[in-house]
């Protein structure tokens, strides 16, 4: 894996909004094929502001981008072929099926001729109960409605996956589901980054963990490096810390 | 990629399709226009066959002075102007009498009166177009679905497109279908047969119906991609609707009112009770000082200068009240419902332009029917009208509306463009 090239990069990352808030302050990163890195970090830490940038919806100030080399700015619709996404409160079309939604999105990502069984193997891969299938999407709760999400995501087979705090709201019974899922996702050899403010299941699931602050990557921990360290004692250690000078 | 084109772009149209089929919004929206355009034909039909009834009461014999025209069959669709056109004009030495034309007889409709096609289109339809377009982007964003559908291989261009298509297609085919099917069952009526002419008035006046809804759906989708909240969209449809429908028409007229002198038809007739009253005076006070008791030059003058007086009057009158017409259509303009109604009458041949060609032919038939008079003849020659040509109607204007109506068209959907391409879809 280490001489593997990351197939999720950020350059030099900046972002100033029109206001001049500095929501991202020369981010440096890479997520391999079969790595999950978990972005760990308070609310305003620049976590969603790094997966915009990764999926073009905005411009960065400096620092580029990449998903399997690509530049997302340059070439964000060949970029978006690679990557698939899942939010944080996957809303979907309610007066759609669970399928017709999965339908839709696949097609939108390439995926023109599958059948109804295939759709069927997809959701039942996350664990969406089988009568949930043809439901519409509005009757669903939270849980069924990530399930459907990563379904999404799953389906579109992309070589990698970016997660904004997708276990955000989620029971411990359908968050564990959720983490099982992007270890399958992981064995498959795909590129995973997640926003959480799950410190528990970042260390559970991640094979690098960066923690977030002002903007900024303030820390980066393989694996092996956290058997030795406590997590939660570092992220705590980083947040009570002065503010960081712009 | 190019072959991943039509099919990414009918995968959104045929989306938008479905959710609209599965819509409450959808169904209603369908419903109330099938009623209401349903509704309309029958009791215009009826109202149309009841003219025709009358017509053929007050239609001119042979021989009599008297201009009047049938109802138009396509009335039924655009009122427009015809219950003026079809008034009965009775040519006499002394002028023309308007008589009341063909009416309904039952007085309720002057209290509850029925919305025409063109009424239903300009109102209801512009309206549900609305409906269709406001939340196409806001909404999307306030649920996150935008975020996750452009998170694929998918251009803004073709999702845009997407969601016009889509739409479009869910609000014009329903339409069209209770449109040509109610245009069919009126055709099945022998009285009412509409000529190849008429059908293919009535193809335009539908796809001027179609360029119209389009226009308020572009409108939608564009204040739609300019707010963030699909609510604060709808507020600001909603005045631009009730603005652009209701208040622009009426302004413009109050306006253009302000801007050219036009006396009332009563102070014309004022004034032309003078001219007379003077002329008569003068012709009994000349007769008796040169004593003539015969119907001579000096009744033969008073009449010519009586004539020569009332016809400058009315023409000036018709100058200033044409300009005063165009006047008040070039303001209206702003608005594209006014185009709208413009184009569409005219097409059938119930609007302004024709009622003014209609006044000329009653005024030239006028001089005709005086000439015979002076020769002699007893026997009126019989009044014919030819309704003005498609070729005609478009060169006289239809076509600049027609043209207007694209325009606002092209304006309301570039700057969608323009909003999306530049929208936040965080």
């Amino acid at each position: 894996m280490a001489n593997q090239k990351p197939l999720l990069k950020a350059e030099d990352l900046s972002k100033r909004y029109e206001d001049g808030v500095l929501a991202l302050d020369h981010i440096n990163l890479g997520v391999r094929g079969g790595e999950v890195y978990c972005l760990l970090g308070a609310n305003g830490a620049g976590k969603t502001t790094t997966i915009n940038l990764f999926l073009n919806f905005i411009p960065p100030t400096t620092g580029t981008c990449y998903i399997k080399g690509i530049d997302v700015t340059k070439d964000p619709l060949e970029a978006k072929k690679y990557v698939s996404f899942v939010s944080e409160n996957v809303m979907l079309y309610g007066n759609f099926t669970a399928r017709q939604n999965l339908e839709f999105f696949a097609k939108l990502g390439g995926k023109t001729n599958l059948t109804k069984e295939q759709y069927y193997q997809v959701m039942r891969r996350v664990s969406l109960q089988e009568k949930a299938f043809e439901q519409r999407v509005k009757t669903f709760s939270k849980g069924m409605r990530q399930k459907l999400g990563i379904s999404i995501a799953i389906i579109k087979d992309a070589p990698a996956v970016l997660l904004d705090e997708p276990t955000a709201g989620l029971d411990p019974k359908a968050a564990e589901e959720f983490l099982e899922i992007l270890t399958e996702l992981k064995g498959e050899g795909k590129a995973i980054l997640m926003s959480t403010h799950d410190i528990f299941r970042a260390k559970e699931i991640g094979d690098r963990v960066g923690i977030m602050k002002e903007g900024r990557l303030v820390m980066e921990r393989t694996r092996e490096e956290l058997q030795y360290e406590d997590l939660v004692k570092i992220y705590i250690d980083y947040m009570k810390s002065e503010p960081l000078t712009a | 990629m190019p072959r991943r084109t039509p099919v990414l772009l009918w995968t959104i149209v045929r989306k938008e399709i479905v959710a609209n089929l599965l819509s409450y919004k959808f169904f209603i929206a369908i419903l109330l226009t099938t009623l209401l355009l349903f509704t309309s034909f029958f009791v215009l039909y009826k109202d149309y066959k009841g003219r025709l009834a009358d017509y053929e009461l007050v239609r001119a014999k042979p021989g009599e002075p008297i201009a009047v025209l049938p109802p138009n069959p396509l009335s039924i669709f655009a009122k427009g102007l015809d219950e003026a056109m079809t008034r009965s004009f009775e040519i006499s030495r002394i002028g023309i009498d308007v008589f009341a034309g063909q009416k309904s007889g039952n007085i309720i409709f002057a209290f509850f009166p029925t919305p025409d096609f063109v009424y239903i289109v300009k109102v209801v339809l512009s309206l549900v177009a609305l409906l269709f377009g406001f939340d196409q982007v806001s909404r999307e964003k306030e649920s996150g679905v935008l975020r996750l559908m452009m998170s694929n291989s998918v251009s803004r261009t073709k999702i845009l497109a997407g969601k016009w298509l889509g739409n479009f297609l869910s609000l014009s085919v329903p339409f069209l279908l209770v449109t040509i099917l109610g245009f069919v069952l009126i055709n099945l009526d022998p009285l009412v047969r509409f000529s190849t002419s008429s059908a293919a008035r009535f193809f335009l006046l539908v796809l001027t119906a179609i360029i119209y809804i389009a226009l308020f759906l572009s409108l939608g989708i564009f204040v739609s991609a300019l707010t963030r909240r699909a609510a604060s969209s709808l507020v600001i449809l909603l005045l631009i609707w009730a603005v652009t429908v209701f208040v622009v028409p009426n302004l413009g007229t109050l306006l253009a009112r302000q801007m050219v002198d036009v006396p009332s038809v009563k102070a014309l007739s004022e004034k032309q009770d003078q001219v007379w009253t003077r002329e008569v005076l003068q012709m009994e006070i000349e007769r008796r000082a040169k004593n003539d008791r015969g119907t001579g030059d000096i009744v033969k003058k008073h009449f010519n200068v009586i004539n020569l007086e009332l016809n400058q009057m009315e023409e000036d009158y018709r100058n200033r009240f044409d300009r005063l017409v165009r006047l008040s259509k070039n303001i209206n303009r702003l608005s594209p419902a006014a185009s709208f109604v413009y184009a569409t009458t005219e097409l059938t041949g119930t609007g302004i332009g024709e009622e003014s060609h209609l006044k000329e032919n009653v005024l030239r038939y006028k001089d005709s029917v005086l000439s015979n008079l002076e020769r002699g003849e007893k026997q009126a020659p019989s009044f014919t009208y030819r309704y003005r040509s498609v070729g005609q109607v478009l060169s006289q204007g239809g076509l600049f509306d027609l043209a207007w109506l694209i325009f606002f068209n092209i304006l309301f959907f570039a700057m969608g463009y323009v909003a999306f391409v530049r929208y936040d879809v965080r």
